[in-house]
């Protein structure tokens, strides 16, 4: 067979999921075709142009850390850097960056280009050819048949997408792109199940039309936090977002084309995400809200194009209009396109395994949107996550699984295989229950050396990763060493409203107050030099130290749960067990068993319905089988 | 009910009722430290694995409770692959139930429903046939014990549950609101809501484990102890209390030497009289054991029925000794019958007693109902079970509720600490997790239903 049709690896799309994959396989070393219904289209942002916020931000490093695509190009592509919940602990501290649409995907494209054994092609795949249970590789609509051990399908929206614009509705991936036919049919056909899920974009605007006198400004942080371990300095200048506000003209505008919204007279049947409503459910479930947010976010550095954040929309386009017209600073404003609500098709993700391989079709991977989950980071995580198994399973190589206290990634993949979604997942920082260990100011220690054993991190990435290491190390050695006495630093003391100290004390002992900052003490004990050993990256060295220090008993508590789930995790369950034959499981348990057809007796122990008594029959159970088949 | 290094459970291992023994089962890497800090007998720690020592159990208060055996086994080679210890005690629900207090108050955990089993699986520890048995045994357990959802909890327990589980999950959202939707244009608890709400759940949770005290007497039975000078009629009262001889009645005095236990009922509530021997100095060996043994089982009572003889009046000596019970058992209910009224003249009645004549009562029932009425009254009506209607009977429960308790009160120093949002849920989580070994699995999903439903939440 020709090389120019046989690979190891097929991914099909070119999204943030597919892009991630596409990468990641390449570079441990799979010959990978790429295949995207436009070139022009790889990296595209379809919603917002914004990377990270709560919880998202954190999968966005974890993702930088292990050595994907998406940190690197968000520095390179933003145009305003946030670290938002900064007021709260460090936890929840999340990074956000408002992103240059076009440069991201240019960005994506450069990157994807510079990795030697990634191939790409504009095609639109039709079938997935699957022999006896194994992935083939895949037919397109231009007729060719390409042919891999290993294919990953990241459709996200294409798949049977329609888009909804009041009454008028139409086949569509994205506005302006077709959608794509024929691959859930030839799942289907195999058994897979899939579904219908909803999601929807709010118009964008020119912003020569927008009077942003009546506006509020959102400036960026002064000191702005990059998205990547990699990163040594971001652009000085950053551009503002603006706030703006809906009032109750607006609703009632907005009100007068709810006879035509295809939401509510019921022509979509997809479930949407309840926390990105649109803004008619807004106006819809929370009446007595008078007004509700909207968020001007510049497309890019050198465009007018604003989008309209929470005022996603597929109420009419003349209703979009004239309720946009209603709200102050918008008063003239263009419209360059109508929002629309998007339904497409996704595969219940009970359907996956821990490492993305699908259970029906060995060598078949899924990720991103078609295991319903909603966002760029999401879809990113899945897509890495997916590059890195499929290209392993060709060399026989165990797939990499996070667990749910290594990474968010590892929260969000056992969420989706272990219980399932019916409405689009995204990321919470609640969602993760061991959220103090699974920070983003820790994520290159939590998952930089699994990188690089996989093959993802190279030596310039490492180099820098050992020499952070080391200054935090040494640093954190100097402050345990450190002791201060009252004069020098009793006034710093009372002038953030916590208690002097009558003895010379440990630095380590104040640090360790809530209303204390090292950093600040350094400084104002002038101990810099002495203390602080600089290391690569921007975030500073004693920064991290302090929150070792402040989180330490938390983290040890955190830990000692975690040891309780790794014992159960590390059971596995055969595959194929007939979970309905095991008479002394609760009916409904073993229903859900046969669906889910979990990997571990921890994840039969995370699937909601199936009780302790039921994980202790089980594990029962398998015992005897074991002990049975040795009697064979 | 996941295994955690480090963590000792317990449970019963014989059946609940009436028995001529029962057995307790400990298991984890603490069982004999904790099983020594209740036991009187021989030092464990130098005894060999395998080994039966006689001796007491004893509360935290080192009172015993009853003489026992204890049994060791040293890990690995036990039935769960861990350190195990067997306590085999007198049957009967009160014994064991005391013993298993005063062992889970020692550091052990009691057990979830299978864990013993899941702990021998985990440690390689099960054969075949074991296997067999084991699942008949969880499967039929687990129809009652493991399907307990608040749609399964009855009456008025599952009505506190469900309010204390709503105020747990509004607080839970309103701190995980602000966490992940510090961007929306939502209203965020302040400090004084919060700290409103953890109260109101902290109370909640005090009434619930409070009730259990109570949940004990209606599963247990109040347990009466009949107390007095010798001949003052505690074995004619007794007879007339449960409707027929038992104790052995004579004119001479100290003709009662062991405890005898006789069962009424009342209402639906198990009374459970103790008759002791009469309490006087006695040269009589045999009747200063008995008189030992009357003050130990008045130290275990939940009720003391102090009998003397009206014709006599109660003397200096007595009255110091009730003095001093009222003084140093705060939980004991003393009531003071005025015996033999029958034999007075005129018939006066006292305050705060109780004037009777246990002889007329034999024949007439309706005599002593009054006392009964009471004392069933004093402990229903005690205060310190909460409002009354709530009650907790399932010990694994309490101990939920227990720890529940405990991390809302953490969660609530760490708020007056100004401690952040995140470190303040670990804590709240924590306590969600407790209340879900009760009322069925609490996820994260909950709290973010709670969120959606009620914050406009989405740009």
């Amino acid at each position: 067979m020709s090389k120019y049709l046989d690979y190891d690896i097929i991914v099909v799309g070119a999204g943030h999921a597919g892009s991630e994959a596409a990468a990641a396989a390449a570079r441990i070393g799979a010959r990978t075709l790429l295949i995207t219904m436009n070139l022009e289209a790889i990296g595209k942002m379809s919603c917002n142009p914004a990377i990270g916020g709560i919880g998202k931000g954190q999968i966005a490093r974890e993702i930088d850390a292990l050595g994907g695509i998406m940190g690197r190009i968000t520095d390179y592509a933003g145009i305003q850097f946030r670290m938002l919940n900064k007021k709260k602990g460090p936890a929840v501290w999340s990074p956000r960056a408002q992103c240059d649409r076009q440069l991201y995907a240019q960005g994506v494209r450069r990157e994807l280009e510079s990795i030697e054994k990634l191939y790409m092609r504009a095609d639109t795949v039709t079938e997935i050819l699957v022999t006896e249970g194994c992935v083939q590789g895949v037919r397109t609509q231009l007729g060719r048949e390409y042919s891999a051990g290993a294919v990953i399908l990241t459709s996200g929206t294409f798949m049977n997408g329609t888009i909804h614009i009041g009454e008028k509705q139409f086949g569509g991936g994205r506005m302006g792109e077709k959608a794509s036919s024929g691959v859930t049919a030839s799942l289907q056909e195999i058994g897979f199940e899939s579904g219908r899920l909803k999601t929807g974009t709010p118009p964008r605007v020119d912003g020569r039309t927008i009077d942003y006198q009546s506006v509020e400004e959102q400036p960026g942080d002064p000191e702005a936090s990059p998205f990547s371990f990699m990163t040594d300095a971001l652009p000085k200048k950053q551009r503002c977002c603006w706030l703006t506000y809906t009032n109750a003209t607006v609703h009632d505008i907005l009100r007068t084309g709810f006879d035509r919204s295809p939401m509510f007279v019921g022509r979509i049947q997809g479930q949407g995400p309840r926390y990105c409503p649109s803004i008619e459910d807004k106006i819809d479930r929370f009446a007595d809200k008078d007004r509700h947010q909207l968020f001007l976010e510049p497309e890019g550095w050198h465009t007018e194009e604003v989008y309209v954040n929470g005022f996603s929309t597929s109420l009419p386009e003349e209703t979009q209009s004239e309720a946009l017209r209603s709200v102050a600073g918008l008063e003239n404003v263009h419209m360059l396109r109508p929002g629309y609500a998007i339904e497409y098709d996704y595969f219940p993700p009970y359907q996956v395994r821990y490492s993305l391989e699908t259970k029906r079709v060995d060598r078949l991977y899924f990720a991103g949107q078609i295991n319903g989950t909603t966002g760029y980071e999401e879809a990113a995580a899945q897509g890495i996550m997916a590059g890195i198994n499929a290209a392993r399973s060709l060399k026989d190589l165990p797939p990499i699984v996070l667990s749910r206290s290594e990474a968010y990634i590892g929260v969000l993949i056992d969420d989706l295989v272990a219980k399932g979604t019916d409405e689009p997942y995204r990321m919470f920082t609640s969602r993760a229950e061991h959220r103090i260990l699974l920070r983003q100011d820790n994520s290159d220690s939590r998952l930089t050396p699994l990188g690089r054993d996989i093959g993802l991190v190279d030596d310039e990435r490492m180099k820098r990763f050992d020499e952070r290491q080391e200054a935090i190390r040494q640093t954190r050695i100097n402050v345990e060493s450190t002791t201060i006495s009252p004069e020098v630093i009793n006034d710093y003391l009372a002038s953030v409203g916590t208690s002097s100290i009558e003895q010379p004390e440990k630095l380590t002992k104040l640090a360790v107050r809530p209303q204390v900052s090292l950093k600040n003490i350094i400084d104002y004990a002038k101990l810099r030099e002495e203390i602080v050993v600089e290391g690569p990256g921007l975030e500073a060295v004693e920064t991290l130290v302090e929150i070792e220090l402040k989180y330490a008993g938390y983290v040890k508590r955190e830990q000692a749960l975690v040891a309780q789930m790794v014992k159960l995790d590390s059971f596995p369950i055969p595959r194929n067990i007939d979970f309905s034959r095991l008479d002394h499981i609760a009916m409904e348990a073993r229903e859900k068993l046969n669906k889910i057809q979990p990997e571990s007796i921890g994840q039969a122990s995370r699937i909601s319905g199936v009780s302790p008594a039921d994980i202790s029959v089980l594990m029962v159970m398998l015992k005897k089988r074991q002990l049975g088949s040795h009697a064979d | 009910m996941t295994p955690i290094d480090g963590d000792t459970i317990v449970a019963r291992a014989t059946a609940r009722g009436i028995a001529a023994i029962a057995m307790i089962r400990l298991s984890g890497p603490d069982a004999l430290d904790i099983a020594q800090n209740c036991f009187s007998g021989t030092d464990l720690s130098a005894k060999e694995s395998h080994t039966a020592h006689v001796g007491f159990m004893q509360s935290v208060l080192k009172n015993d409770l009853d003489q026992v055996v204890v049994t060791i086994f040293r890990a690995p080679k036990t039935v769960t692959g861990e350190n195990v210890v067997e306590i085999t005690c007198h049957g009967g629900e009160l014994v064991s139930h005391r013993i298993l207090d005063a062992i889970i108050q020692a550091g052990a955990r009691p057990a979830e429903p299978g864990e013993f089993t899941q702990r021998a699986f985990l440690n390689g520890k099960m054969d075949l046939a074991q296997a067999e048995a084991v699942s008949e045994l969880i499967h039929s357990g687990s129809r009652r014990a493991h399907t307990i959802s608040l749609a399964h909890l009855k009456g008025s327990y599952s009505v506190l549950l469900h309010d204390l589980r709503e105020e747990m999950l509004d607080m839970c959202g309103f701190i995980e609101l602000e966490l992940d939707f510090a961007e929306e244009d939502v209203e965020f608890a302040d400090k004084a809501r919060l700290s409103d709400l953890l109260e109101r759940t902290k109370a909640l949770l005090k009434r619930l484990i409070e009730s259990y005290r109570y949940g004990a007497v209606v599963r247990d039975g109040i347990r009466i102890v009949l107390a007095g000078r010798p001949n003052a009629g505690k074995s004619t009262l007794l007879n007339a209390l449960v409707g027929f001889d038992r104790a052995i009645v004579s004119e001479i005095p100290g003709t009662t030497r062991d405890e005898i236990g006789e069962e009424a009922e009342y209402e639906g509530i198990r009374l459970r009289f103790m008759d002791t021997a009469g309490l006087r100095k006695s040269g009589d060996e045999i009747e200063s054991e008995g008189v030992r043994r009357a003050e130990a089982s008045i130290r275990k009572a939940d009720v003391l029925m102090y009998v003397y003889d009206a014709t006599i009046g109660l003397e200096e000596e007595e009255q110091e000794f009730l003095d001093d019970l009222k003084k140093n058992e705060s939980d004991l209910h003393i009531f003071v019958v005025r015996n033999k009224c029958d034999l007075l003249d005129g018939e006066t009645a006292v305050d705060g007693e109780h004037s009777l004549s246990a002889l007329r009562a034999m024949n007439d029932e309706s005599l002593v109902i009054p006392l009964l009425s009471d004392i069933v009254k004093s402990v229903e009506e005690d205060d310190s079970y909460g409002e009354g209607s709530y009650v907790v009977t399932n010990e694994r429960h309490r101990y939920h509720l227990g720890e529940a308790y405990e991390a809302i009160v953490s969660a609530m120093n760490g708020l007056s600490a100004d401690m952040t949002g995140e470190v303040i849920a670990l804590d709240l989580r924590l306590a969600m997790k407790e209340l879900g070994a009760i009322t069925g699995a609490t996820a994260t999903e909950e709290i973010l239903d709670r969120i959606f439903s009620r914050f406009c939440i989405g740009k």
